[in-house]
């Protein structure tokens, strides 16, 4: 019934991403497309978070990492099929990456808070490490002139078609996800979720697998990295600093942890909201974030969805 | 043609100041059924612990199947055909029954064919049900069918009748003793009737210290078994 919901809600967000084409200008087509690009992200720290309970807070690192290394890779001249290169190592670092740090938090037994904590660390020293390395990294402006994607001589720019790639992109990526969620793979996750010693003791090799999602999780974000600076032609420190690091976390916990498509809705309308607030008032966005965080962390740590299935059993107690 | 399944030698336990297990010799061959009893306290939940890589030893060896499985991580005991059921019930709440089952196969080193393990423990109505709506009875026949599912070669079962009604208790008891010819079975148990339904190979822990082993009806009889229990000693 539930994954009945949520195929159905997927091929109506499909819906609506094909017909939106036809009745937008070229510039709502952007900012839509830049939305669901961060969406992408969101859904790669919704992979981790919403299947394991363990929360990174430091996940624009792989994003930022996936964005700066696609930056450098096409940057270089002569090489072959640049952009296929390049979104390879923006898959390969932030994996390689995660896999290291989850070895060493996963396998040690590092969790809950400590978990959220050392990964908060990791995206405070991977932007200071961006500002510092300004030869190679542009320093606090970072980089302009990112080539455009490129297949066979073909490059794909403009709104329309960088639309059209973000927006298929996504789609492949949910439903890949989602049938990993509903797999084997996803039920044992959900069973170490739940209480990780009785799935060890049934025989799951529990820190393996958390390693491998968290992989999995900081792949995809490093591809939405990738993809996100080959499009916007520029890379910068805020695309791997804590700011953004927060912002994933709270689009997550809007659209609904461990719904995957939620976490897409979430980044697309909340930064629509920022959008709003901050031509009233520029310095007044982060301000409404920080307390919508903290209101996230206090009131409905499962999600703000969570407080409408809250709401609904309570309802359902009364009734009854 | 009973092989030597487990044994441990000169196996103690020490939580900081306090003795939990001491200097306990014990071994128990294939597809047999033995009983644990002991007053609160007595080390029956540590012994299950030391058993499932839970706890480490601080002194002494457990060898299964010939191989010493002290310091192995907890999935790769579980690996080698050993399954525990808790005793407070932990089926994973968020999955259905079915799913708990499944989750229990696949954790095997073979993995089992799906058998009608859910019809043993009378579940088999509940399939669709998430754990967590299960009532505390319902969790219990889970725990012991998740126990089951991967076929093991030592099951051990940590109170399995807590707040089982006498009629469940009697039925566990029987499939218990179905259950020998396929697996050796430890069993921990409080309910002195179902220890005498199991009519077993029986271990009085008492303090930490194996205090007495052998035939239920010896067992009963014996009166300084009686004492522990009374708290006389
Ligand atoms: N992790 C632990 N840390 C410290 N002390 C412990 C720990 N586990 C058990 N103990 C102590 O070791 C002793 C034996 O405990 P154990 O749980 O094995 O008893 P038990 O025979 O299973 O009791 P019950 O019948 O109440 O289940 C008790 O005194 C208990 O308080
Ligand atoms: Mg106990």
């Amino acid at each position: 019934m539930k994954h009945r919901g949520r195929l159905v809600a997927l091929a109506a967000g499909t819906c609506v991403l094909s017909i939106y084409p036809a009745f937008a200008d070229e510039y709502h087509l952007t900012v839509l497309r830049d939305a669901l690009l961060f969406g992408l992200f969101a859904v790669s720290l919704d992979f981790f978070w919403g299947s394991t309970g363990i929360l990174s807070f430091g996940h624009a690192t792989f994003f930022g990492l996936g964005g700066y290394v696609m930056t450098l890779v096409t940057m270089t001249s002569g090489l072959p099929a640049p952009s296929v290169l390049g979104l390879f190592a923006a898959v390969g670092a932030p994996a390689a990456l995660a896999a290291i740090v989850g070895y060493f938090l996963l396998f040690g037994g590092v969790r809950g808070s400590f978990f959220t904590i050392v990964t908060l660390a990791l995206s405070v020293i991977a932007q200071q490490l961006v500002i510092s390395w300004s030869s190679v990294t542009g320093g606090d402006t970072g980089l302009l002139g990112v080539p455009p994607l490129a297949l066979g001589g073909y490059e794909i720019s403009g709104a329309m078609a960088t639309y059209i790639v973000v927006a298929v992109t996504l789609i492949v990526v949910l439903l890949a996800l989602r049938a990993l969620e509903q797999s084997r793979w996803g039920k044992i996750l959900i069973a170490i979720g739940d209480n990780e010693v009785r799935a060890a003791a049934l025989g799951h090799n529990a820190p393996a697998r958390l390693t491998l999602t968290f992989v999995i999780s900081a792949a995809v974000a490093g591809f939405a990295g990738g993809l996100y600076v080959a499009i916007a032609g520029v890379v910068a420190p805020d695309l791997i600093g804590l700011l953004l690091s927060t912002e994933v976390i709270v689009w997550v916990a809007i659209g609904g942890r461990g719904t995957l498509l939620g976490p897409v809705v979430g980044a697309v309308l909340v930064q629509r909201a920022q959008q709003e607030i901050s031509s009233m008032n520029p310095s007044l966005w982060p301000l409404i974030l920080g307390c919508t965080f903290v209101i996230i962390v206090f009131v409905a740590p499962d999600g703000v969805m969570s407080i409408a299935e809250r709401s609904r059993m309570l309802l359902r107690r009364r009734s009854a | 043609m009973s092989e030597v399944l487990l044994e441990m030698k000169g196996v103690s336990v020490k939580f900081g100041g306090l003795t939990a297990l001491s200097d306990i010799d014990y071994s128990i061959t294939s597809r047999s059924l033995a009983c644990i009893i002991g007053p609160n306290g007595a080390g029956k939940s540590t012994f299950l612990n030391v058993l499932t890589g839970t706890l480490r030893p601080s002194i002494g060896s457990v060898a299964f199947r010939g191989r010493d499985i002290g310091g192995l991580a907890l999935h790769r005991i579980s690996r080698l055909g050993i399954a525990r059921k808790f005793q407070i019930p932990s089926v994973f709440p968020s999955l259905s029954v079915a799913e708990n089952m499944d989750v229990a196969r696949w954790g095997a080193a073979r993995e089992p064919d799906e058998t009608d393990v859910l019809e043993m423990v009378g579940l088999s109505a509940r399939r669709d049900v998430k754990a967590a709506d299960l009532s505390h009875g319902e969790k219990q026949w889970l725990e012991i069918g998740m126990a089951i599912a991967a076929s093991p070669k030592l099951l051990l079962l940590d109170e399995p009748t807590a707040g089982m009604t006498s009629q469940e208790t009697q039925a566990t008891a029987a499939l218990l003793h179905r259950l020998k010819r396929h697996t050796a079975i430890i069993a921990v148990e409080h309910d002195i009737s179902f220890v005498r339904a199991l009519d077993t190979d029986t271990l009085v822990l008492h303090q930490g210290r194996l205090f007495r082993r052998g035939p239920f009806s010896e067992i009963e009889a014996d009166e300084a078994v009686r004492d522990v229990y009374l708290g006389r000693r």
